[in-house]
């Protein structure tokens, strides 16, 4: 069975399933149909994935065959097996070789001028591996799904799950489209239906304000990025004359064309390849969340839980780091896009790090840790270690929608003690004891836990040793301060994650006495009503936007989004859920269907398992699968360093040394003040509130966007149209001086005129009278009257 | 030297195409309206397929491309009769790569419009003829290849416009003076262009034989042979000034005159294209109309700027252009901001006090400009000094995507705008919230034609944009990376919108509201489902408007 024939399926599966649950309205309704449709998709898609995976491993990509002579025109309908470009050789510490062999197809798609557009796709290694992961942990997120969306928060009559189903397979079918695009610009396409999906789901309870609001926060912010993004396809556009990944000619890979793009100066002193990969960078940085695009992703846990997971892991941020491994060649092409790529990593490597340890959401602590995670990638690729970058990718992808999953079930579990309310349901600090009551969510989760924390053995290990070690082992200061600070990051890493895991899973269960969520101590979450620069929910673009169009109502919608004193209001408004979690005392926290553990440990196995893909030789010991990864991407296995390693162990023990440290006796209550907090409150406050990000760019951007339509509206209204208003007016009282003349001079004149002449006549019809007499006098008086005028006017 | 166009014996198909409509107008008006009009209503909404079902075949049939060494697109279809013999005006029909996509818009937007139109209470067989003598206005423009022709039917489109605005309105008094700017505005604006042509007619005459004839117009513009007219056209009306003794008095080169009427030719098209500063009619009519009035104004009439940019502007005044395009992209620059910001700005409604600032249509309708702004920007880089050949092709494939999709997406927008207010009673932004789950099925329509108006992959208007932005980068990079500002400012206002209306809380006066019916299904349905067709496969379209947007842009790469 040639299953590379088959890859166009993949995405067609999800895509179908969306299809199929949108339009055919008797399953509207139906959550066990649309799911199971969904779900089926997606199984059939794995196994078509893998197939690729396996066939890809064992058969390679045509190895031998003849060199790229087949261009564009030549793939048309039918499959081409290529040989990708030997080596790139070595720029300066960066370990990439080419993306190796490909298989391709593509038609025509449009029409430029004297070349066509074509459109297809292309597998190739690291394709396959995307393939394999994005399937299988979309897979898992959909069954997932089944369990955790049996309930959702609409009101009677309106559930939607189906429509949860419809568009998450939406959106796991953009992703895969991405991954097996075969040009920049399907790549792309792909690429922003993942940001719709994203602001469909992240806004899904669009009647709660603050779900909506982020869902377009993402959307624009993304969308910030995604413009630049397109800037560096029209500039690589133009140059190369084609978008297609691939290095034949007029390809965008082209050895001739990289040369050239990286000998071209343009503005501002950069070369050309610079230009085109920070631009297409930027869209990364938008997509992945890196700083200073990064403040949508947090506020994107207003969605159901799952979709935090497929966001987090499978789908979407890894889209950005994808990209550019994708377009990789380009990147090398310029050492200054390299050094900006490192650099923006590492620095949201420790920034979201250190946001993560003073956060109070389980949710939201797992989000700065995917944005922690995704400055290691990032980090990875900008210092060359291209695999250690796809690597940590796959491993995370997996550990995280493990993580993400368990922290929905636990808030699942959560919801029978406290009810639905997200601010009591997902704050830790509610939390405590959870391994009583939900034994394989703990447990899984603490796989999910050491793998993020890096602890030997476990996947995480692996990937973040092999980033680490590529960092050192570039030996010039770019490497060892990217090292450094990623050495820092993982120590934070570990201990955020110890003190989540502490606070959740250890102590007393503390739900029965929830915090009452106050809106002056609880700022994590709540808003204060009085200062609207404060709202975290708010886009930086339209804070003062939505402030000002719903002044009057503001009030009531900060109670609904984030206080629970008002738990009792907001359940009414939202409906009855019809379920035994309506109000709670009573219950207990439990384990969840196994819709839900399932996936859990189908996660947990490659959390644990998938770092085995590229054990590093240690000590002259040979293991079998040794390299696997490395030598499937056709690149060069990564050496180990015993010391890297040693140091990077100790670093991560140290942390959860530290966390357990600090958190063992913590919150004996839920209103007990984090120990953190209890030592240095002032930083903990910062923290806290994220280093301000979205008040300043609330205060900035926003303020200026605000502004900027306001003069624009105005200009508008009173000088451009008031000047045509003016010259209207002006034509106008041209007109009407026109008509003063004609109408008094002119036309009355006529009429004085006719006018004159009847009343004359009238007058002289008196004279008529037929007497000889008058006659007589008349004349006399008209002589006279001659006789004068000749005698004194002349 | 017919070569250039291509005459098929048998049917006057682009005659019947462009008078069918009016056939119907004419039917329409004289028949009596019985109930509600419903003779009249079905009768032109089936009288009005039939156009659709020419254009439709033409479109199957059409040859396109190009002679003269790729210089001179070729027409389709064409028809030439001598008609008022005194002018030289001839009566020249002629379809070719950009007239047949804004075609088939035209025949396809018209029945829809008609079908939004089944609700008019008042006099509405008058309101259906009026429509459809608009279409035959359109068309008219569309096909015609003599000046004199088209020029007529430009200004015939202002009539029905008008009355449609004037009389069916939304507001007595607001909508006289939005049919008065509407109409006044064009008119004024076009006298220049009139002149412009009596100009190259005299010109033409005094150099042989004086003609109207577009096709011929250009060839002299761009050194082409043409049969009893010897010269280039600068060169003639330079000749005419010098012989007239306008020279002597104001100096000059045969640029300075050149620009002057290429100047009266912009003016005219750029208002009838609502291209900033020349847009402030747009928002007034577009607000005021009756939804199928908005429909058609704001889906094509305001295409027939850009295409006589593309018909008139190019071809004839090439030199112009490549000195004007830095200018020509500014004003798109300025009309993509000011059309983003001022409707994020009415999309915020931060001011409840004035009705203007808080309307939905007044929203939509400054997104119109935005997108204009696109159109124009793809035309200004088009016949830029820099740039090359395939890049130029590019920008006008793209404009004539994005006139398509336009047309589409902002018809189903109004549609869904007059809709609401149908149902509600209202435009204002800040009379809604919560509708989503109200009317479901009503908020993902309306999602789905707003996702389209912004431009999302997968949905026409993107490839459109995509396309446009990438012939415009090597031509005008400033300005493409400027306007880029106006994708993300535009989706904000839209999202804005969209939020305003359909999410929030519910707003509970306006509980139990219907969801969508069959009628305003059957409207949506062929807008939304085409939009996403060709924004899915767009090559069909793409590749009737590559031969002849090759031909019209190889001039300016000096092949």
């Amino acid at each position: 069975m040639d299953f590379f024939a088959l890859a166009w399926l993949i995405p067609l599966l999800p895509l179908g399933a969306f299809v199929f649950i949108t339009f055919f309205s008797p399953l509207y309704r139906s959550r066990i149909i649309s799911g199971s449709v969904a779900i089926v998709a997606m199984l059939i898609a794995v196994v078509l994935a893998w197939g690729i995976l396996f066939q890809a491993a064992s058969a390679g990509f045509g190895a031998g065959s003849e060199s790229h002579a087949a261009p564009a025109e030549a793939a048309h309908g039918e499959g081409t097996v290529a040989e990708g470009a030997e080596g790139e050789g070595e720029h300066g510490g960066v370990h990439f070789e080419g993306f190796g062999g490909a298989y391709s197809q593509s038609i025509a798609w449009a029409a430029t001028g004297t070349t066509t557009f074509n459109v297809g796709y292309l597998i190739d290694a690291p394709v396959a591996l995307m393939l394999a992961m994005v399937t299988l942990a979309g897979f898992c997120i959909h069954l997932f799904s089944m369990g955790y969306m049996a309930h959702d928060e609409y009101p009677a009559g309106h559930e939607r799950q189906s429509r949860f189903f419809s568009f998450i397979a939406l959106f796991t079918a953009s992703m895969l489209g991405m991954v097996l695009a075969d040009n920049l610009l399907l790549f792309f396409i792909c690429w922003e239906l993942m940001g719709l999906c994203s602001y469909l789901l992240i806004g899904f309870w669009y009647f709660k304000p603050s779900a909506y609001r982020a869902a377009r926060k993402a959307f624009i912010t993304t969308r910030i990025g995604d413009v630049f993004m397109m800037l560096g396809l029209f500039y690589l556009y133009t140059q190369a004359g084609s978008l297609t990944f691939g290095t034949a000619e007029g390809q965008i890979f082209n050895p001739a064309l990289l040369e050239r793009l990286h000998n071209q100066t343009t503005f501002f002193g950069m070369s050309a390849a610079t230009a085109i990969s920070l631009l297409i960078f930027m869209g990364t940085v938008g997509k992945s969340a890196q700083f200073p695009l990064h403040v949508w992703l947090p506020d994107a846990m207003e969605g159901p839980t799952p979709v935090s997971a497929l966001i987090h892991a499978a789908t979407m941020v890894a889209a950005g780091v994808f990209l550019v491994a994708r377009t990789y060649p380009i990147f090398i092409e310029s050492e200054t896009a390299l050094t900006v790529v490192a650099a923006v990593g590492a620095f949201t490597a420790i920034f979201a790090a250190l946001i993560a340890v003073a956060q109070f959401d389980i949710k939201r602590i797992l989000a700065y840790s995917t944005l922690s995670q995704l400055g290691f990638m990032v980090a990875a690729l900008g210092i060359g270690g291209w695999v250690a970058g796809l690597f940590h990718l796959l491993t995370h992808a997996f550990f995280k929608a493990l993580l993400f999953l368990g922290s929905g079930s636990v808030i699942h579990g959560m919801e029978a003690a406290v009810g639905h309310d997200p601010n009591k349901a997902q704050d830790i600090r509610n939390m405590g004891g959870l391994r009583r009551f939900m034994g394989v969510t703990w447990l899984t989760y603490m796989i999910g836990y050491l793998a993020l924390a890096g602890v030997p053995f476990f996947s995480g290990f692996f990937s973040k040793d092999e980033i680490i070690a590529d960092a050192f082992g570039r030996g010039d200061t770019l490497g060892y301060v990217v090292y450094g600070t990623l050495s820092v990051a993982s120590l934070l890493t570990a201990f955020y994650m110890t003190r989540q895991i502490m606070v959740v899973f250890y102590g007393p269960f503390r739900g029965f006495q929830p915090r009452p969520v106050d809106p002056q101590q609880d700022y994590s979450e709540a808003v204060p009503v009085e200062t609207p620069a404060h709202d975290p929910a708010h886009s930086p673009a339209v804070t003062s936007a939505s402030h000002g169009a719903h002044d009057s109502t503001a009030k009531t919608y900060t109670t609904h989004a984030t206080t629970a004193a008002h738990g009792a209001t907001a359940h009414d408004t939202h409906g009855g859920h019809g379920d035994a979690h309506g109000h709670h005392e009573a219950h207990e926290p439990h384990e969840s269907p196994w819709q839900m553990t399932v996936p859990l440990i189908i996660l947990a196995l490659f959390a644990f398992g998938a770092g085995y893909a590229n054990i590093p030789e240690v000590a002259g010991i040979e293991f079998p699968g040794q390299h696997w990864l490395s030598h499937f991407l056709q690149q060069e296995a990564a050496e180990f360093n015993i010391l890297v390693a040693g140091i990077a162990t100790l670093l991560s023990l140290a942390g959860i040394g530290l966390g357990y440290a600090m958190y063992r006796g913590a919150f004996a209550r839920a209103t007990d003040l984090d120990p953190l907090e209890a030592r240095m409150p002032g930083l903990f406050r910062i923290l806290n509130n994220k280093f301000y990000i979205d008040e300043l760019y609330a205060a900035t951007i926003g303020r200026f966007t605000n502004w900027f339509g306001r003069g624009l509206s105005f200009f508008d209204r009173n000088v451009v149209d008031g000047t045509v208003n003016g010259v209207g007016v002006g034509s106008l009282l041209l007109a009407k001086i026109n008509f003063i003349i004609d109408d008094y001079v002119l036309n009355q004149g006529a009429d004085n005129l006719a006018e004159g002449t009847a009343i004359t006549g009238d007058g002289l019809r008196q004279t008529t009278t037929g007497k000889i007499q008058d006659y007589g006098a008349l004349i006399f008086a008209g002589v006279l009257l001659i006789a004068l005028i000749y005698l004194y006017a002349f | 030297m017919d070569a250039y166009l291509n005459f098929r014996a048998g049917v006057p198909w682009l005659s019947l195409l462009v008078f069918l409509p009016l056939i119907g107008a004419v039917l329409a008006a004289i028949t009596p309206e019985g109930r509600d009009g419903r003779i009249q209503k079905w009768g032109t909404f089936a009288l009005s397929l039939a156009p659709l079902g020419i254009a439709i075949f033409l479109a199957a049939t059409y040859s396109g491309g190009s002679t003269d060494n790729g210089r001179q697109q070729i027409f389709d279809y064409a028809e030439r009769l001598p008609w008022i013999s005194v002018l030289g005006a001839e009566y020249q029909l002629g379809l070719d790569g950009i007239s047949l996509p804004l075609v088939l818009l035209t025949t396809l937007m018209t029945p829809i419009a008609i079908l939004a139109s089944f609700n008019v209470r008042e006099r509405p067989r008058y309101f259906l003829a009026l429509i459809l003598l608009m279409e035959t206005a359109m068309l008219g423009v569309f096909l015609s290849l003599d000046f004199i022709l088209f020029f007529i039917f430009w200004e015939v489109s202002l009539i029905p416009g008008f009355f449609l605005i004037s009389s069916w309105g939304r507001e007595a008094n607001s909508r006289r003076y939005a049919a008065f700017k509407f109409f006044v505005y064009t008119v004024a604006g076009s006298v220049g262009m009139l002149l412009a042509f009596e100009f190259f007619y005299l010109a033409t005459s005094a150099a042989g034989r004086g003609t109207f004839d577009l096709v011929e117009l250009s060839r002299l513009a761009q050194g082409l042979p043409v049969a009893g007219i010897q010269g280039d056209l600068g060169q003639m009306v330079y000749s005419y000034m010098q012989n007239l003794g306008v020279v002597n008095v104001l100096g000059g080169s045969v640029g300075f005159y050149m620009g002057a009427l290429f100047l009266a030719t912009f003016v005219a098209l750029a208002i009838k294209l609502a291209v900033w500063p020349f847009h402030t009619w747009l928002p007034d009519a577009y607000a005021e109309a009756p939804t199928p009035a908005s429909m058609l104004i704001a889906g094509v009439l305001t295409k027939m700027g850009a295409y006589a940019m593309l018909r008139l502007m190019l071809p004839i005044f090439p030199e112009q252009m490549q000195q004007a395009a830095g200018v020509l992209g500014f004003f798109a620059f300025m009309s993509i901001i000011v059309g983003a910001w001022v409707a994020y700005n009415i999309g915020r409604a931060p001011f409840r006090r004035e009705r203007k600032l808080n309307d939905i249509k007044r929203l939509i309708s400054y997104l119109s400009i935005n997108h204009m702004g696109y159109v124009m920007l793809a035309i200004a880089a088009a016949g830029a000094a820099q740039g090359d050949l395939n890049s130029r092709a590019i920008a006008i494939n793209g404009a004539v995507m994005q006139m398509f999709a336009h047309g589409l997406s902002t018809g189903a927008l109004f549609f869904l705008a007059g809709s609401l207010a149908e149902r509600t009673g209202s435009y204002e932004l800040t009379s809604f919230g919560g509708l989503r789950m109200i009317v479901p099925v009503f908020a993902a329509l309306m999602g789905v034609a707003m996702f389209a108006n912004l431009g999302l992959p997968g949905m026409a208007g993107f490839v459109g944009e995509f396309f446009i932005f990438r012939g415009t980068w090597p031509a005008l990079p400033l300005w493409t990376i400027l306007s880029m500002l106006g994708l993300v400012i535009s989706a904000l206002a839209l999202l804005l919108m969209f939020q305003r209306v359909f999410s929030g809380p519910v707003n509970e006066r306006l509980r139990g509201l219907p969801d969508i019916t069959l009628r305003e299904w059957s409207v949506l349905l062929p807008l939304l489902a085409l939009l996403i067709v060709f924004g899915v496969y767009p090559l069909p379209l793409m590749r009737i408007a590559n031969e002849t947007a090759l031909a019209v842009v190889r001039f300016f790469s000096g092949a």
